[in-house]
């Protein structure tokens, strides 16, 4: 007895710092992100006193003078001019007006030979609940604007969810564009990786070992390198339109590159393996003798194909595309680097918003987006690969 | 017949896509001219003088060189730790844990990103050689998991029973039996770790600071703003780390194997 | 002979599901005792509450009187060779043999010798620098044997050892193995389910039935004197015939079959009348004759098949209620299906248990 306890505590020992680390540097950064997503923390920083005032407002009245008298003490001790752009620009962003409001009031604040008895006599703006509801909805230090808006929604001024105008809604192009191309990589990889992957199977000796070799070479190769060997290769002076003239096919150089067809070749090439290595181990499972029983039952090499091969091999099909779907929709480097400006995907926005913009909430509002479909993609894909085939 | 020759072409056309671009960037690698263009009009090592002579290339190979050295061995020793401690059935919520290890794996490294450089931020490791090797170690990890649980999957427990049976008290059962025969999968996994570090962009983007660029964050860099043939020097050498440590690797399991 | 192993009270569960109950069981030393039953009985686990391997939820074990659960498995100094061999992949044959040599301190010459001699008493000196990987399966198990005998210690455990082995070379190896236990005078516990290889090797063999232990005695008593059903049916063959007890005399019994029969018996254990029985009859131990007879017992049968078997001759009879069946020698008559014979046999010959 004790020398299992002894045992288990041992294991928990060596399982701890990996834990503790990963909590710590994984599990935390993301959920600091999707707290970022949500978290709104301008207003409320710089406006302490009022948001204890406006709890008790009932949201319909005129403002009250204890009210008015918070909101002045407040602006009054406002110190951070960054923080104050910051807050106005989001109470403006909720109901314009703000700027010329804020400005006229915080300038009539600091005029100490005038005093304003309250903000009323600065602005009649100051009278009417509407400037006041913005500003007691924006003292929630959570908000939903940025993941709405990272699938171009918004609130209008009723409070209800509503399409974004056009010309702030990018997000979601960027989006399906994203899980566009991620498509058609899956399907490039399917068509190419599927047949490879049955021709290797069914070979033996050195021809397997050379297939299976050309698939593990690039899985070895860096990332880096592969990208950058397609960025040389497909430029317009590049091998690929050389050799295409050479051999006389086409007369001026294809655009290969800072497009979609670019970025749909060198993804392929990259995602390949993970489609060949799935479906490769499920068909080495499959008896070699189901195909010439097939065949001694009377079935056309197609009809056997169809009605055994492909349904056995499906779930390694599926467990290849799901892979390469999820890598492909997380991809950075190889679109940063051999995509135009129309072929950015979702991470390369993120990374803008982040690096760029110093926009944490979009930034980690798409990340949570981005987060969330991969999760859910890698639940099916682990489902599919924990099936074990003798499970029916 | 004619599907004999069908699926001959298709093999050779695939595995020439597959192989080919490697092959076509090495020897640009020793071009004496600025263009990455073919033919290579003479051959010349000028652009690996520039990686080993001009500043910003030799230190960023020298960080590498550091990071991921800092990233194996964290990787290898906690990630050879949870591995063994994994094997225990006992412990509750060993799916999920595991599960756990795994996942960086899976998440899209720009995610990851995003959020760490927020929490160096707060702990002050932004600009230091140990974020960088920090971040890569949460990529790297579930690597050297995989890599040393199938090891381990393999070691037959009853020859570990045999062994206390026998006289061998735990820790000398650890030391005799089961690091032994769990070696070949610690090391590969060590290997993959360093290639991890080594190829790693995404991540350095966010957490590393100037001082901390590593071979690739360069080679990034280099290929956006100013492409010269020096990319092709570097991903040469890439090529040729990879595959020396591989071999290294492979030797030194061939050459366990027969000193017993 | 001294008791060596006790087994006291021994109790194990695994979860809700009790494996061995309350079992006891004594070993003197110098003895060859099998664990004989089906898998899932118990057998098992208690060798590897003795080897240190599992802990017993209740109960203790004694090893010269005193008690071990409490000692680590690397200190009960006790040789123990597994079904699968357990032999090192990553250590030759040698440095396999010598490993609990250097476990124990031995100088380095010493166990140059020591594992020469090993090699020696398995026959297999040739092999000393192969890997496991090399050998064959008999090879391997031989190995693994000369590892767990070359530290000479108190007790030798194996569990299944020659269950992955074919029929011949599992024979060899059985007397082999009795054998060596004849030279060394080594106390062994061995594990099978193989009944016939319990009663080629055992001094005692101690039968498990759903962790307990149905009988324990010498192969002779086990087959001879079965004390409860499981015990007739598991070892060897037998015809179980269902009757009820109308007198006792002595150590014999008369019992009334359904069919009206009577059957004088051999008796185990106390049985009162009008207690409903079983009676035991071992198919060798039926004779076959177209004449009554004078035997004892004789009951009227007709054949219904007839198999030769080489060695013996099957015949599948039927009486008026129950099937028999009975195994003659090479030399008798062969009865074509349909005759009526007389199945004759002693009241020796037959054994009443209690259901």
């Amino acid at each position: 007895m004790s020398a299992a306890s002894s045992r288990t505590g041992r294991s928990l020992l060596l399982l701890a710092p990996l834990l503790v680390f990963l909590v710590g540097f994984f599990v935390w950064p993301l959920f600091s992100m999707m707290s970022q997503a949500v978290s709104d923390p301008a207003v409320l920083r710089l406006l302490p006193r009022s948001a204890e005032v406006l709890r008790d407002w009932d949201r319909a009245s005129p403002p009250t003078i204890p009210m008015q008298a918070a909101l002045m003490e407040d602006l009054r001790a406002v110190d951070d001019d960054q923080a104050l752009g910051d807050m106005v620009r989001r109470l403006n962003s909720a109901r314009s007006g703000f700027r010329t409001l804020m400005g006229k009031t915080t300038s009539a604040l600091a005029d100490t030979d005038n005093p304003p008895a309250d903000l009323v006599s600065i602005d009649k703006r100051w009278e009417k609940p509407e400037f006041w509801l913005a500003i007691a909805d924006a003292l929630s230090p959570y908000t939903d604007r940025n993941l709405l808006a990272a699938l171009d929604l918004g609130r209008n001024a009723a409070g209800s969810i509503e399409h974004l105008p056009p010309d702030q809604s990018v997000n979601r192009v960027i989006l399906v564009r994203t899980f566009w191309i991620a498509a058609l990589v899956t399907f490039a990889c399917a068509c190419i990786g599927y047949p490879y992957a049955i021709i290797a199977a069914s070979l033996s000796g050195w021809k397997r070992d050379l297939m299976l070799g050309a698939v593990l070479l690039p899985l070895w190769t860096s990332l880096l390198v592969r990208t950058a060997a397609w960025f040389i290769l497909l430029q317009e002076q590049g091998l690929i339109n050389d050799l295409l003239r050479g051999i006389g096919l086409i007369d001026a150089p294809l655009a290969l590159i800072f497009n979609r067809t670019g970025v749909i070749i060198a993804m392929t090439h990259v995602l390949l393996p993970f489609m060949v290595l799935p479906i490769y181990s499920v068909l080495i499972t499959i008896p070699k003798n189901l195909m010439p029983a097939a065949a001694s039952l009377g079935a056309h090499p197609l009809r056997a194909f169809l009605r055994v091969l492909l349904p056995l091999s499906l779930r390694g099909v599926a467990s290849g595309s799901l892979l390469v779907f999820i890598s492909a929709i997380g991809y950075y480097i190889t679109p940063a680097l051999i995509g135009g400006p129309g072929d950015q995907m979702i991470s390369s926005i993120i990374a803008f918003y982040a690096t760029g913009s110093a926009n944490w909430g979009m930034a980690g509002a798409l990340g949570v987006v981005l987060l969330v479909a991969t999760l859910l993609l890698y639940s099916v894909y682990a489902r599919l690969s924990s099936d074990e085939p003798g499970r029916r | 017949m004619p599907m004999k020759i069908a699926k001959a072409t298709f093999a050779t056309l695939t595995i020439l896509f597959l192989v080919a671009p490697l092959i076509a960037i090495l020897p640009l690698a020793f071009t004496s001219s600025v263009i990455l263009t073919y033919p290579i009009p003479s051959w010349s090592l000028r652009w690996f003088e520039e990686l080993f002579f001009a500043d910003a290339w030799r230190r960023a190979i020298v960080n590498s060189l550091i990071i991921g050295t800092g990233t194996t061995l964290l990787a290898t020793v906690l990630g050879t730790a949870a591995s063994l401690g994994l094997r225990n059935r006992l412990i509750l919520f060993r799916g999920t844990v595991r599960t756990l290890f795994l996942l960086p794996m899976v998440v899209p490294a720009v995610v990851l990103g995003v959020g760490m450089q927020v929490l160096l931020a707060r702990f002050g490791l932004t600009n230091s050689y140990l974020g960088v090797i920090i971040a890569h170690t949460v990529v790297a990890v579930p690597f050297v998991v995989v890599s040393v649980t199938g090891a381990l999957a393999g070691i037959d427990e009853r020859v570990e029973l045999a062994a206390q049976s026998l006289g061998a008290s735990p820790p000398t059962v650890f030391r005799r039996i089961t690091l032994p025969l769990a070696m070949p999968g610690v090391l590969s996994g060590a290997v993959l770790a360093f290639a991890t570090s080594l190829d790693e962009v995404v991540l350095t983007l966010f957490v590393a600071g100037p001082n901390q660029r590593t071979l690739a964050r360069q080679m990034f860099s280099s290929i956006r703003e100013n492409i010269s043939p020096a990319i092709a020097a570097a991903a040469f050498l890439f090529i040729v780390a990879t595959v020396a440590i591989g071999l290294v690797v492979v030797l030194s399991r061939s050459m366990l194997a027969k000193s017993r | 002979m001294a008791e060596f192993i006790r087994f006291d009270r021994i109790t194990k569960f695994y979860g809700p599901l009790c494996v061995v109950e309350n079992l006891d069981l004594s070993i003197d030393k110098g003895e060859f005792v099998s664990l004989l039953g089906p898998s899932g009985s118990g057998k098992t686990t208690l060798l590897m509450m003795l080897a240190g391997f599992e802990q017993p939820t209740s109960g203790n074990i004694l090893l010269d009187g005193t008690a071990i659960n409490a000692v680590p498995t690397h200190r009960r100094d006790m040789g123990v060779v597994f079904q699968s061999y357990a032999l090192f992949p990553h250590m030759s044959v040698g440095d396999n043999i010598a490993f609990p040599l250097q476990m124990r301190g031995i100088a380095k010459a010493e166990i140059g010798a020591r594992v020469k001699r090993a090699l020696d008493m398995v026959q297999l000196s040739a092999l000393v620098d192969r890997r496991p990987s090399q050998l064959s399966g008999g090879q391997q198990q031989r190995v693994a044997l000369a590892r767990a005998l070359v530290f000479e210690p108190r007790v030798v455990l194996m569990d299944e050892p020659l269950g992955a082995l074919d029929k011949q070379l599992r024979e060899q190896m059985q007397l082999d193995i009795r054998d060596l236990h004849r030279r060394l005078g080594l106390t062994i516990v061995f594990v099978t389910h193989d009944q016939s290889e319990a009663l080629t090797m055992s001094d005692r063999v101690a039968v498990f039935n759903k962790g307990k232990i149905e009988q324990i005695g010498t192969p002779r008593q086990v087959y001879d004197e079965p004390a409860t059903r499981f015990v007739a049916e598991f070892i060897g063959e037998t015809n179980l015939v269902e009757g009820v007890v109308e007198a006792v005399q002595g150590a014999e019994a008369t019992v009334r079959l359904a069919s009206g029969a009577q059957i004088v018996s051999a008796v185990s254990g106390t049985v009162a009348s009008g207690q409903p029985v079983f009676l035991s009859i071992r198919p060798e131990r039926v004779d076959l004759s177209e004449t009554r007879g004078d035997a004892r017992n004789v009951l009227e049968t007709e054949v219904t098949d007839s198999v030769y078997q080489g060695d013996h001759l099957r015949v599948q009879l039927q009486n008026a209620t129950h099937p028999l069946i009975a195994k003659l020698g090479r030399r008798s008559r062969e009865f074509p299906p349909g005759t009526r014979v007389f199945a004759a046999f002693s009241a020796g010959d037959c054994r009443v248990i209690a259901p």
